[in-house]
């Protein structure tokens, strides 16, 4: 498996090297699955099994489905490198053209790594017309811009971040409530140490999780823009299944097992399980 | 400090040519990550003459090396000087006019041809197009002129590169996006206005249609729905190179739609032009199909064939109580009338969907597959999918282009998902919409929904009780009503409002500066534009639901619709109120600052209110009531001289109901000087309002008086009513052959010339051997070419709407003669008409109209053998009213019968229409010839006798006794009877 190589061809962020091993899991259960048939699968215990178990071990899942996920997820997430490499591996097209892939994992990790300039210059040149069709975005990286200028000058001269509050995020906070609130609360960083003392909503502004919801935000305008899905495949996929079960199970005939696993029963299981919950965002993105 | 950061840039600085490639580019660039999102940038750079400064170096980058940019790909000054312009015009309505004053749209569209500039650089271009578009349409007033941005965009000179967009075979996302945005400005600003299908024609000539066409069956293609078989079929036919590509994933299904439906709308001929095209040809023909499985029995019984593509729909029991075709209204029963008053509508001016003037067209061709598959997507899709599906089904339906079957399955399979539709996506605006410049997407999508569904199905069941049902069955009436009144929910502030600014004291020296640096007035915020526009698509589906049911009528006016459709009827409403709430707040307050709140009403909506009112006032019960209450008359009585004639049509249309009989309006529109209006109206110019005056007139002169119908044929001028009749030339062709006199009969020959090969682009016979040896393919182009003349020929129309006033004339006359009370009175309004038309001249008319006649024969200098000229037979409704002229004067005096029987000419033609497909011409000609053979008294008797005499040479009695013995129309057979007793033994009346 090539996951290591990519990685170190240094075109992924560090939690590839997870992304991968998760997706090797997810490939061998799948495998698992569709070789079961009538044998016992590898959960299978001493009890009988569900009729519901048996259509499922009949069930063919190609390989081919499952490996076009896995590029699915690597090209809308933003991984080129590694979408390169896993559909020469599984011989399978590149699914989009190579420049708006990598550009948009280079916004990505601009917006990782706190330099939000760089990231909007960036999201111009690929999409002029993004920011103005999307004030929201703009101001939601605008507002990071603030954040990650406050962190900078923290203890220090406030001005650059006063500046910047008055000249770029202000005349639009004006024109709208929710804007005016997020900068306000910004702005009152410059008030407060930042410490444990912070209140958990100031404390949310300087967690990493900001630049992740933003940065998320921001693939997400530009698939939608280019009139994609905003998801990667599987997310939908497994919304799907957690709404199937629970429909199912909400209806009258309970003709299923009483646990049904996602398949997916290798030492990970854990993490598939978060990636059904309501939100399936934010669980992946584990660094 | 803050000033310091907009200094003027270095670009704005002249000495260019000093300036290095790479510095311009960099300085550019900066710029417009400058200004990308920042409204206050952008005025404070436009305020400093930026737009001059971008244009000229545009030009100039352009013009240096314009053969080799795009080769070398350094284009990229030209890039970003139309992203930076692109931008600016983002900004909103304020930025129009220095846009418009260094000719944006013109500079944009000199870059949109795909052949010499790159693909991002065309994208760029079409942006700025598509967003000075949007910020046209939220301007305020005398701003919001979309008509002149289309005029430019479908100019002959940019055509050609719309098309070559929409045909390039790339699958790119680029690519993809200009289509859309292409697509969407079609169906934008195309002008769907039925009188002005300039633009919708010329579309569909520079080959626009067939090449959206094609992209639609690249969608058919993508989702499997290719019909079996079709392939040996298209190659058969030399298609076989038109089975597109499968549509990639970033084509718009919704925006192809879309722009498809607007293109077709109105016309026979460019529906056909849609689904003759070759690449719909190729994916969908028309092909036996016999499923291996399927009970064979089923298609058998409801005695049709069944395409492969109804087996994507679910049968529809059809049920055989209630079949009323909108589309065939010539078969359709004609009403019972005695009495001409009789709220008839045979053709509404303008506001039917319907086409009219298929006078001599056919309609045996078999129903495209096209059809079910637009049912199965609307079906299958969802959101504005769905809309746009149906939206272009309607469009097709409208025209006729669907089995009269298709009615029941429409009315179960679309109208109900699309009255759910406007259901699901009606929501609450939050309040912090309310000044909000931006919408995400969501809600956006709900209002495009919101706004395209009432239209779509007003469109799709405004002929149809069946259709009508459905949508009523499904709620449609109370969530109209509910559209409307929130639509009229006041705004405190409707424009955009100023952000806050560090630099308020900015001095604004705008006295001297060039129109390139002065911004306009703000535009209005989003919310607003979408309350405009939910008014006029609510109030179009008012007039569509109310247009046939005189029960929906009654529930439309029992939702307290009415305030708010009179509000609808002034540019600038006031509180849309019920009379007793108006009387109760007038004595408190004089309506004045506050009716800003509810906005400005376009044209557009005035007509719309205009249509929803005469729709409602087809039932005399609203008149009665809703009406006078809401004093109606008065508005639409303002209406009657506003200085836009179409609003001036549109008020007419809706006197015309309210002087019908039984209406409690006519005696206040009479003191009110109505009919001075009316009769200068009946001089128009504009056949539309000509026709819809001598319409009213008709109504008005049943209800009244003698002496105030002789007042009323006085004002309108018996010389001008005789002219009226008397024009079987069609005047508008014959004012048009003498006003544009060069352009006039050679161009006509010129025309006739060229017109085959080059004046428009059918890909079905472009030299492909085989494909022009196919019978398929000749039958279309065949099909396509006479439809086409049908189409586009304006003295067909002229002709058409000359026939129609004359119907209105002649029932004129029929009213004015009409005295229900006394023969003797009629008598003397008999001997009266007489003396003023001139008898002689009035019979010799009468006999005129029902003569075939030949037109189109002249002035074809070089025809090339082609026919061009029709046989026109005299219309039903003609007949129909001459026949009743005849009965009114026949029921007066034995000296009028006589002078009828006298007119043999005229009586041996009426005879050849016993046989009329017409129940209400048949019914007539009974009436007729039981009045003629009346005996007035016994002095009466030799006269009488001669009359039957002479009536029986003629064959009149035979005629009869066949109806008697063989109508299909019960009523008419009684009447035939009841004549035939008549003549045998004449009775005294």
């Amino acid at each position: 498996m090539s996951n290591w190589q990519a990685f170190q061809q240094g075109h992924l962020d560090p939690d590839f090297a997870f992304r991968e091993h998760i997706f090797a899991q997810f490939r061998q259960a799948a495998q698992r699955q569709s070789q079961a048939g009538p044998m016992n699968s590898s959960t299978a215990t001493a009890a009988p099994k569900h009729a519901f178990e048996v259509r499922l071990g009949d069930t063919k899942t190609p390989k081919n489905d499952i490996n076009a996920l896995i590029l699915d997820y690597l090209t809308m997430e933003g991984y080129p490198g590694a979408a390169a490499n896993f559909s020469k591996e599984a011989n399978l097209a590149p699914q989009q053209e190579d420049p708006s892939i990598k550009t948009r994992q280079e916004i990505q990790h601009a917006i990782h790594s706190g330099d939000i300039e760089t990231a909007i210059t960036a999201l111009n040149d690929l999409d002029p017309d993004i920011l103005d069709k999307d004030p929201e975005l703009h101001f939601s990286l605008l507002r990071l811009q603030l954040v990650e200028l406050i962190r900078q000058c923290y203890g220090g001269d406030i001005g650059p971040a006063l500046d910047f509050a008055t000249q770029q995020v202000a005349p639009r906070a004006s024109m709208n409530e929710q804007f005016r609130i997020d900068l306000e609360r910004a702005m009152s960083l410059l008030f407060f140490d930042h410490d444990s003392k912070l209140s958990p909503e100031l404390q949310a502004l300087l967690s990493s999780d900001l630049r992740r919801k933003t940065a998320t935000k921001v693939n997400e305008a530009v698939l939608v823009r280019q009139d994609q899905r905003r998801e990667a495949a599987i997310r939908a996929l497994v919304r799907m299944r957690a709404w199937a079960e629970s429909s199912a199970r909400s209806s009258k005939k309970k003709d299923l097992p009483s646990d049904l696993d996602i398949g997916l029963n290798g030492e990970n299981a854990v993490e598939f399980q978060e990636l059904t919950e309501t939100n399936g965002h934010e669980p992946m993105i584990t660094t | 400090m803050t000033m310091a950061r907009v200094q003027s840039p270095p670009v704005l600085t002249p000495n260019k040519i000093t300036r290095s490639y790479s510095g311009q580019a960099a300085e550019l660039r900066a710029l417009k990550n400058k200004i990308s999102g920042h409204v206050q940038y952008k005025e404070q750079w436009v305020e400093k003459g930026v737009l001059e400064t971008i244009v000229n170096t545009l030009q100039s980058s352009t013009n240096g090396k314009e053969a080799t940019s795009y080769a070398t790909g350094s284009d990229e000054l030209t890039v970003l000087c139309l992203q930076i312009l692109a931008s600016i015009s983002s900004g909103g309505s304020s930025f129009l006019g220095p846009l418009h004053a260094v000719k944006a749209v013109e500079v944009a569209l000199s870059y949109i041809s795909p052949s010499q500039n790159s693909p991002r650089v065309v994208l760029t271009a079409l942006r700025i197009i598509c967003n000075m578009t949007e910020a046209t349409s939220g301007a305020p007033p005398g701003h919001d002129d979309l008509n002149r941005l289309a005029d430019t965009l479908f100019g002959p000179q940019y055509l050609g590169s719309l098309h070559a967009i929409l045909i390039q075979p790339s699958a790119g996302s680029v690519i993809q996006e200009q289509k859309r945005l292409v697509s969407r400005l079609i169906a934008w600003l195309c002008n769907k206005d039925e009188d002005h299908q300039i633009h919708q024609n010329a579309l569909t000539d520079a080959g626009i249609l067939d090449a959206l066409a094609t992209m639609l069956a690249s969608f058919i293609v993508a989702r499997g729905e290719v019909i079996p078989g079709a392939q040996d079929a298209a190659i058969q036919d030399g298609l076989a190179d038109m089975i597109p590509e499968p549509a990639p994933p970033g084509a718009c299904l919704a925006s192809t739609l879309e722009a498809i439906s607007t293109i077709i709308l109105n016309s026979r001929f460019r529906c056909f032009m849609f689904i003759y095209s070759p690449a719909i040809m190729a994916v969908l023909p028309l092909i036996e199909f016999a499923p291996a499985s399927t009970e064979p029995s089923a298609s058998a019984a409801a005695g049709k064939s069944y395409g492969a593509m109804d087996f994507l729909l679910p049968r529809i029991p059809i049920s055989q109580t209630k079949s009323s075709s909108s589309q065939l209204p010539q078969s359709q029963p004609s009403q019972v009338s005695h009495n001409a008053s009789s709220n008839k509508r045979s053709q509404t001016y303008k506001f039917t969907g319907l086409n009219p003037a298929c006078e001599d067209l056919d309609g045996d061709d078999p129903e495209s597959p096209v059809v079910p598959w637009l049912i199965h997507l609307v079906r299958t899709t969802s959101g504005f999918e769905r809309v746009a599906a149906a939206s272009l089904l309607t469009s097709l339906f409208k025209s006729g282009l669907t089995n009269p079957s298709r009615e029941e399955e429409l009315a179960c399979l679309v109208v109900p998902p699309l009255c759910a539709l406007v259901k699901e996506h009606m929501k609450d605006t939050p309040p912090s919409i309310q000044q909000a410049t931006f919408i995400e997407s969501g809600m956006a999508t709900d209002w495009a929904i919101l706004e395209k569904t009432p239209e779509v199905l007003a469109r799709l069941v405004g002929g149809s009780e069946t259709l009508q049902a459905a949508a009523q069955e499904s709620g449609i009436i109370k969530t109209t009503t509910k559209l409307l009144k929130d639509a009229y929910e006041p705004m405190a502030k409707p424009l955009v409002p100023r952000p806050w600014t560090p630099n308020p004291d900015r001095n604004m020296d705008s006295d001297e500066k060039s129109p390139s640096c002065q911004l306009g007035p703000p535009g209005h915020v989003p919310l607003y534009t979408h309350k405009i526009k939910m008014r006029l698509s609510t109030l179009v589906l008012v007039a569509g639901m109310g247009a046939e049911r005189d029960d929906y009528r009654k529930e439309l006016a029992s939702q307290d619709l009415v305030p708010f459709i009179v509000a609808s009827l002034a540019a600038r409403p006031g509180k849309p109120q019920s009379p007793k709430e108006k009387s109760a707040s007038e004595k408190e307050e004089k309506e004045g600052a506050e009716t800003s709140a509810y906005g400005h009403n376009p044209t557009s909506v005035i007509l719309a209110a205009c249509h929803a009112l005469r729709c409602l006032g087809r039932s005399v019960s609203v008149l009665r009531t809703t009406f006078l209450d809401h004093n109606v008359w008065q508005h639409v009585n303002k209406l009657m001289k506003h200085p836009d004639l179409r609003v001036q049509i549109a008020a007419c249309s809706v006197v015309i109901n309210l002087l019908a009989s039984c209406s409690p309006m006519i005696e206040p529109l009479f003191q009110a000087g109505i009919l001075k209006v009316l009769c200068e109206q009946a001089h128009s110019h504009e056949p539309g309002l000509r026709l819809n005056a001598v319409w009213a007139l008709r109504h008005l002169v049943l209800e009244v008086d003698d002496s105030r119908k002789k007042q009323i044929l006085e004002e309108l001028e018996p010389g001008w009513l005789i002219q009226l009749l008397s024009d079987d030339t069609s005047e508008e062709d014959r004012q048009q052959r003498s006003t544009d006199a060069d352009d006039d009969e050679d161009m006509d020959a010129e025309a006739t010339d060229e017109e085959e090969p080059h004046l428009w682009t059918w890909l079905g016979m472009d030299g492909n051997a085989k494909r022009i040896s196919s019978p398929r393919m000749q039958k279309a182009a065949a099909r396509l070419t006479a439809l086409r003349q049908a189409d586009r020929n304006p003295a067909r129309k002229a002709r058409n709407d000359t026939i129609r006033i004359q119907e209105q004339a002649l029932c004129f006359i029929r009213n004015f003669i009409m005295n229900p009370n006394k023969a003797e009175d009629q008598s003397k309004l008999v001997d009266y008409l007489f003396l003023e038309l001139g008898e002689g001249r009035l019979f010799g008319i009468l006999t005129n109209k029902l003569k075939m006649r030949v037109v189109g024969a002249y002035g074809r200098k070089h025809s090339k053998g082609r026919d061009t000229a029709v046989v026109l037979q005299p219309r039903d409704g003609i007949i129909e009213q001459i026949t009743y002229i005849l009965v009114h004067i026949a029921a007066s005096i034995p000296r009028h019968r006589q002078l009828v029987v006298a007119q043999t000419e005229l009586l041996k033609l009426l005879v050849n229409h016993f046989d009329s497909d017409s129940v209400g011409v048949r019914r007539a000609l009974c009436h007729l010839y039981a009045n003629l053979s009346v005996q007035e008294d016994s002095d009466d008797w030799h006269h009488c006798i001669q009359r039957t005499s002479e009536l029986e040479r003629l064959g009149v009695l035979l005629k009869l006794q066949g109806l008697e013995n063989g109508d299909a129309d019960l009523d008419v057979r009684e009447r035939a009877k009841a004549a035939v007793a008549q003549f045998k033994t004449p009775t005294v009346s």
